[in-house]
């Protein structure tokens, strides 16, 4: 295995963390830090394949732009759950199932 | 270097977005409104410059280090669209915003967003296409939350981006393999090198989900109908009109590129296509509130214009892609109207006798005879949408059909048999909101409905004239999605 598939398998090892921590977890809080660590695998995923085509400054400054759009998604999210905690009472996403069918 | 006009096109209401929040913070609500109509209205003029340049058969193109923005027909089309519905929107949401809370941020919001969809139409490398996309997300999840005294509204919102934000991760990670397998991720560059690997395939899958989150490809569309029903009605004839249809541009330009990679993504295209027809029009058919109709209505039209779209792709018909845009393009003006017109109603029976539960379709009982024009309107869109001659809608359906009967190709034709068998299933939740509404009883909510304003009935009046022409003539739209088909099949080369 080369050093790239390997960094590269890392990366999606990272995604399937984010994932899982999407399906798992309850709290708004911690879904926003669960998709905060998938696009941290997304930036890996770009360094990687920066220096493995040999576009090494390329790749980082994809991976820098993607972590300023990124604290955007994250500066919403929080938003949101300022405003969830604040009408609802509650972070607890189970509170946010009413919408059906 | 001369700074070509599209490029005011995107700077307008980019620029302007800051400044209408300004004008409305620090000045009045009444002065933002017209600054973000007028700074609307002035960018047809940079469009018109661009058409005239585009119809010389110039390049449009503007380079910025090696970041590269280029108009082709896809973009003046998506363009044309947004142009066409956002200063409508302005005009139909001044009088809901009016001491609204947090009023000055929606149009400034409408404006970037307007601003980078039509960014992401001119993107010519595949990090743009994401990069323009994320923009547009999120002012779309802070439009989505605008009333975020309701709690609908905010479990709509959290839905949309958590799922949203899922998708843009794997269309992010689609693009490391890319540039890991070849080392570039300008389209065009990827047409002429990529090659079949294991690597891009994979990017492939990735963008096909990841977009297909974005255009709400069924198994992923759970949440369009909460965001698309929980927004303010005008920015849901903007989700549904024309947000979700630039991920279909943006899925369609990332395919395109990897074509060589893949020769079957046409018929992939037109089995999503197929699913997401008859899931949506199935799920529509239980619905009891309005909007939520429309929301699932839009699943299955993103089904027809794939399907003209997969046409184009799998046997280089010009017609099946034309068919699809002309389809993206009466869709856009349909559903606007249909959302304006069914958001003017919510205001008139509930929301202006402070009532913010959303309207159901037992409700609109009667409503014809209190407010004729809107509901002759949305009577239009309707029927429009269910494909019944001689609306637009049933133009654009048709040029679809016709592309592939023309085929000769059995599959094709199944395709677009199912298409119009879908069509026929649609009426069955269309037309009974049409009798409801022309209904001799009138419901009590409507017995107590307020009148609505002039600036509500001018943009409805105006999308409803719309359609009818188009409809009877179709002709006049023709260079549009003409323009719009060719630079797609040109893109993926007759195969």
């Amino acid at each position: 295995m080369t050093q790239t598939t390997v960094l590269l398998l890392g990366a999606v090892g990272v995604l399937g963390v984010g994932l899982y921590g999407l399906l798992r977890l309850r709290n708004l809080i911690q879904i926003i830090v669960a998709l905060q660590i998938l696009a941290k695998a997304a930036v890996l995923a770009l360094v990687v394949a920066g220096k493995a085509s040999g576009h090494v400054n390329l790749g980082q400054s994809l991976a820098v732009t993607v972590i300023v759009a990124d604290t955007v998604i994250a500066v919403v999210g929080l938003a949101l759950a300022v405003q969830v905690r604040r009408r609802l009472g509650t972070l607890d996403v189970k509170a946010l199932a009413t919408l059906r069918g | 270097m001369v700074i070509p006009a599209f490029i005011w096109l995107i700077w307008l209401p980019l620029l302007g977005a800051p400044l209408v929040y300004l004008v409305g913070r620090l000045l009045s609500g009444w002065l933002a409104r017209w600054t973000a109509l007028l700074l609307l209205l002035a960018a047809w003029l940079p469009f018109a410059a661009t058409w005239q340049a585009f119809a010389r058969h110039e390049t449009v193109a503007y380079s910025l280090g090696q970041v590269t923005l280029q108009v082709d027909g896809v973009s003046l089309l998506i363009t044309a669209v947004i142009l066409t519905l956002t200063p409508l929107i302005v005009l139909y949401s001044a009088h809901t915003l009016d001491g609204a809370d947090g009023s000055e941020k929606y149009n400034a919001m409408l404006l970037a967003m307007g601003g980078s969809m039509i960014g992401l139409s001119c993107a010519t490398d595949l990090f743009n296409l994401w990069l323009w996309f994320e923009a547009t997300a999120v002012t779309s999840y802070l439009l989505v939350v605008f009333y975020h005294q309701q709690p609908a509204s905010l479990e709509a919102g959290v839905k949309y981006l958590v799922q949203s934000v899922v998708g843009s991760v794997l269309v992010l990670f689609g693009v490391a393999l890319v540039l890991a397998q070849s080392g570039t991720l300008s389209l065009t560059a990827l047409r002429q090198q990529a090659t079949p690997s294991p690597l891009l395939l994979a990017a492939c899958a990735l963008f096909a989900v990841g977009f297909g989150v974005k255009i709400a490809l069924v198994p992923l569309h759970t949440w369009l109908p909460d965001a698309h029903a929980q927004a303010p009605s005008g920015i849901s004839a903007l989700l549904s009109g024309i947000v979700i249809e630039t991920g279909l541009v943006a899925l369609l330009r990332a395919m395109a590129a990897l074509t060589a990679v893949t020769h079957t993504w046409g018929l992939l295209l037109l089995m999503l296509g197929a699913v997401n027809m008859l899931v949506g029009n199935l799920l529509a058919l239980p619905q009891t509130q309005v909007k939520r109709l429309l929301a699932f209505s839009s699943i299955s039209h993103i089904g027809y214009m794939l399907t003209g779209l997969g046409i184009a792709v799998t046997s280089g018909e010009v017609l099946g892609a034309q068919g699809g845009f002309f389809h993206l393009l009466t869709h856009g003006l349909m559903k606007g109207l249909a959302f304006l017109a069914a958001g003017a109603l919510l205001y008139g029976l509930h929301t202006a006798v402070n009532d913010h539960t959303p309207l159901t379709i037992a409700e609109l009982s009667g409503s014809g005879w209190r407010y004729p024009l809107v509901a002759v309107a949305l009577t239009l869109a309707l029927l429009g949408l269910g494909g019944i001659p001689p609306l637009a809608g049933f133009m654009s359906k048709w040029q679809i059909l016709l592309a592939g009967m023309g085929s000769q190709q059995p599959v094709l034709m199944g395709f677009v048999a199912f298409a119009a068998l879908n069509s026929v299933l649609s009426l069955a939740y269309y037309a009974p909101m049409v009798q409801m509404v022309f209904r001799r009883e009138m419901s009590a909510v409507v017995q107590n409905g307020r009148s609505l304003p002039l600036t509500m009935n001018l943009p409805i009046l105006l999308l409803a004239l719309a359609i009818v022409t188009i409809g009877l003539w179709p002709g006049l739209v023709t260079r549009l999605t003409q323009g719009a088909g060719t630079a797609l099949l040109s893109v993926i080369g007759n195969q």
